[in-house]
């Protein structure tokens, strides 16, 4: 039996496939756009291909999927998600291209608390390509930048345009590019910390942001002195729910 | 689909009860919502509140104009979008006031009156019309966030409306009548008592009237209370209400959850979280807003020491220990699964989420909590999607 997990997100969307011992058997990304036709060919073509049993639709765009037999927010499809993996009372951190999510996961899975933001994007992906872009740093070299700075001066502006300009006055001081790179992760940490969460539990850190900027690992770690965990794929977590969700779902039915 | 069919009545009070204020011969007050609006109405003054007017910008969205008015004199647009939304309609000289009711304008005040109980901003919203129509204003400023009423504030608060006796003779023209002001406080009371009847229906399930149709159904208790009007309509619309209980008609035919909505409604938004909620078989059944015009402690025989009681003891007036008392007793009584905590981005009085109460009100009941940020007028701050996700999850949250 095959699962089809869907999550249709701001920037990207992730497919993904399980089978009913939830091995991975495919699994895909791709730009989100509305007029993406690509996105329906795919589904149209794997659901047939793979004899799709039951599916499961998260993310911005979830309603967007009109054959997916259910639809979960992308925090319930985080919390299956690490869940299959780490069957554990956890922290979960999703930075996303829009947003951030943290929650309160069970260790069967139920959502116990969350938060996530609404009215601004700082401390995004959004937000670090934004700032990236005005300090020239390429947003995938960031990671091995931020690695080498000692530096720990951080963006005090939690606003993607006001960084900007902050990030120019560090510019015309002369500040490294790996010194740029780590006060923007310092700034996306600092966004974090805002945010209730319960440190004694272990964290993972999960969504694009994760797999494009690993070393937020390390900020995080040495900022909060807690241990953090980047699954394999985190971009592919919140598919993987969705398609756990779709699985469990089956089989209880 | 379900109708509340007293709504066709309701239309027709609000039109009449706007169209005397055009009218009247009589003097005009401008009152705050839970201000002194019995006492006015015992010198003969018709009452007209600007809270409805600030609600009335926010529902037809009419306040996103108005808004960006009042912050260019000054009245920024993170401070109460009632205010601001409310300044800026009369600085344009524009209002839904027109198209809903036929009048052109708020109507001019011969006196202006205000309570602090809710919060200080209304004193400078009313302060500023004083200005513009060179028009009296005063005040009733209680003691706030209390734990208790305890007799020194209610005789504080009593010497603060006698106080106001002199200047609605001055400005009425009729000498204060005690009897009369008994009468205007009696007719209050019944219809508070009523409209707390007719909100508590839906403790029952499926309920028959939704915190979005109360927000509407509200309309006489705040405008017309202290007249036979408001009695007549609460007594038809709880009537109605009372058979649907019997007959097990409610707003939703099968309820998968009970919601509870803390702090002011957003306007503009109602009908998308009506449907949202309902979309996931959600009751939003009881609420603090719509709770906020009942007046329990009003007694005819001590109008005066029981208009302070009542109107220093309201929700918005005390300490997060008695709210969060208050919330506990609502949440068992309407059987509630989940709070939305709206945290109105320019009503710090009215938001309740800002001192850890989710956290306690989840703790103490374990019930689920939520916090939803937005504004009462100002859709600018208020995401669709983010909210949607929010409250989605936390239906997930009580259905798991």
């Amino acid at each position: 039996m095959h699962f089809l997990g869907v999550d249709i997100g701001s920037l990207y969307t992730k497919l993904l496939i399980i089978n009913s011992g939830f091995e991975v058997l495919y699994s895909d990304i791709f730009k989100t756009l509305a007029r993406n036709n690509k996105r329906d060919d795919i589904l149209s073509k794997l659901i047939k291909e793979y004899k799709i049993d039951y599916s499961c639709s998260t993310g911005y765009g979830r309603k967007l999927m009109k054959s997916a037999n259910i639809v979960k927010t992308e925090l319930y499809c985080a919390s299956a998600g690490v869940t299959q993996l780490a069957p554990i009372e956890k922290t979960i951190i999703d930075i996303g291209g829009e947003d951030i999510k943290l929650l309160k996961s069970g260790a069967n899975a139920k959502v116990i608390d969350f938060y996530m933001n609404s009215k601004c994007a700082a401390g995004t992906g959004a937000f670090i390509t934004e700032v990236a872009e005005r300090a020239e740093l390429d947003v995938a070299d960031m990671s091995r930048l931020a690695a080498s700075s000692k530096s720990v001066k951080e963006l005090n502006s939690f606003c993607t345009v006001f960084a900007k300009t902050e990030i120019m006055k560090w510019i015309f001081d002369d500040t490294t590019d790996e010194d740029l790179a780590k006060g923007i992760y310092i700034s996306i940490a600092n966004r974090i910390q805002k945010i209730p969460a319960d440190n004694s539990l272990p964290v993972f850190l999960i969504g694009g942001v994760a797999r494009y900027h690993p070393f937020l690992k390390n900020i995080l770690e040495e900022k909060f002195n807690i241990k953090v965990t980047i699954p394999e794929n985190p971009q592919l977590i919140n598919a993987f729910g969705a398609a756990c969700i779709a699985r469990n779902s089956f089989v209880n039915k | 689909m379900y109708k509340i069919n007293a709504s066709k009545e309701l239309k027709h009070i609000m039109k009449n009860y706007f169209s005397d204020l055009k009218n009247s011969p009589k003097p005009i007050a401008w009152c705050t919502s839970v201000g002194p609006a019995e006492l006015l109405r015992s010198f003969g003054f018709e009452v007209y509140f600007p809270e409805n007017h600030g609600a009335l910008l926010g529902a037809t969205r009419k306040a996103m104009d108005t808004i960006p008015v009042a912050s260019k004199i000054g009245y920024p647009s993170d401070i109460c979008s009632y205010l601001t939304a409310d300044i800026g309609s009369h600085i344009q000289k524009s209002s839904p006031l027109l198209k809903h009711y036929g009048l052109e304008s708020p109507p001019r005040p011969d006196l202006i009156v205000y309570n602090t109980n809710q919060c200080r901003e209304v004193q400078d919203w009313f302060s500023y019309f004083g200005d513009q129509f060179n028009c009296p204003v005063s005040g009733i400023v209680p003691p706030r966030h209390l734990d208790d009423v305890k007799q020194a504030d209610i005789d504080n608060v009593s010497s603060q409306f006698k106080a106001l006796v002199p200047e609605c003779e001055r400005i009425s023209g009729n000498t204060f009548d005690i009897d009369k002001f008994r009468h205007t406080l009696r007719l209050s009371k019944e219809a508070t008592y009523l409209w707390k009847k007719v909100l508590e229906t839906s403790k029952n399930s499926p309920a028959p009237i939704s915190f979005f149709d109360a927000t509407i159904h509200m309309g006489p208790i705040v405008v017309l209370r202290g007249t036979e009007t408001a009695l007549d309509y609460y007594n038809l619309l709880l009537d109605e209400l009372d058979v649907n209980v019997v007959n097990k008609t409610g707003f939703l035919k099968k309820e998968s959850s009970r919601i509870y909505w803390e702090g002011m409604p957003i306007w503009g938004r109602l009908r998308f979280l009506s449907e949202l909620f309902a979309q996931h078989n959600s009751a939003v059944v009881a609420s603090t807003y719509c709770n906020s015009w009942i007046f329990d402690d009003f007694d005819e025989r001590k109008p005066f020491e029981s208009s302070a009681l009542a109107y220093t003891t309201i929700f918005i007036n005390r300490s997060e220990k008695a709210k969060l008392k208050t919330l506990k007793s609502l949440i068992k009584d309407f059987r509630i699964d989940g709070v939305i905590f709206h945290e109105a981005k320019t009503c710090f009085n009215n938001s309740n989420s800002r001192f850890g109460m989710p956290r306690k009100l989840k703790d103490e009941t374990g019930v689920e909590t939520l916090i939803v940020e937005g504004d009462l007028c100002d859709l600018r701050f208020f995401s669709e999607e983010q909210s949607t996700i929010k409250i989605e999850t936390l239906l997930e949250q009580i259905s798991s």
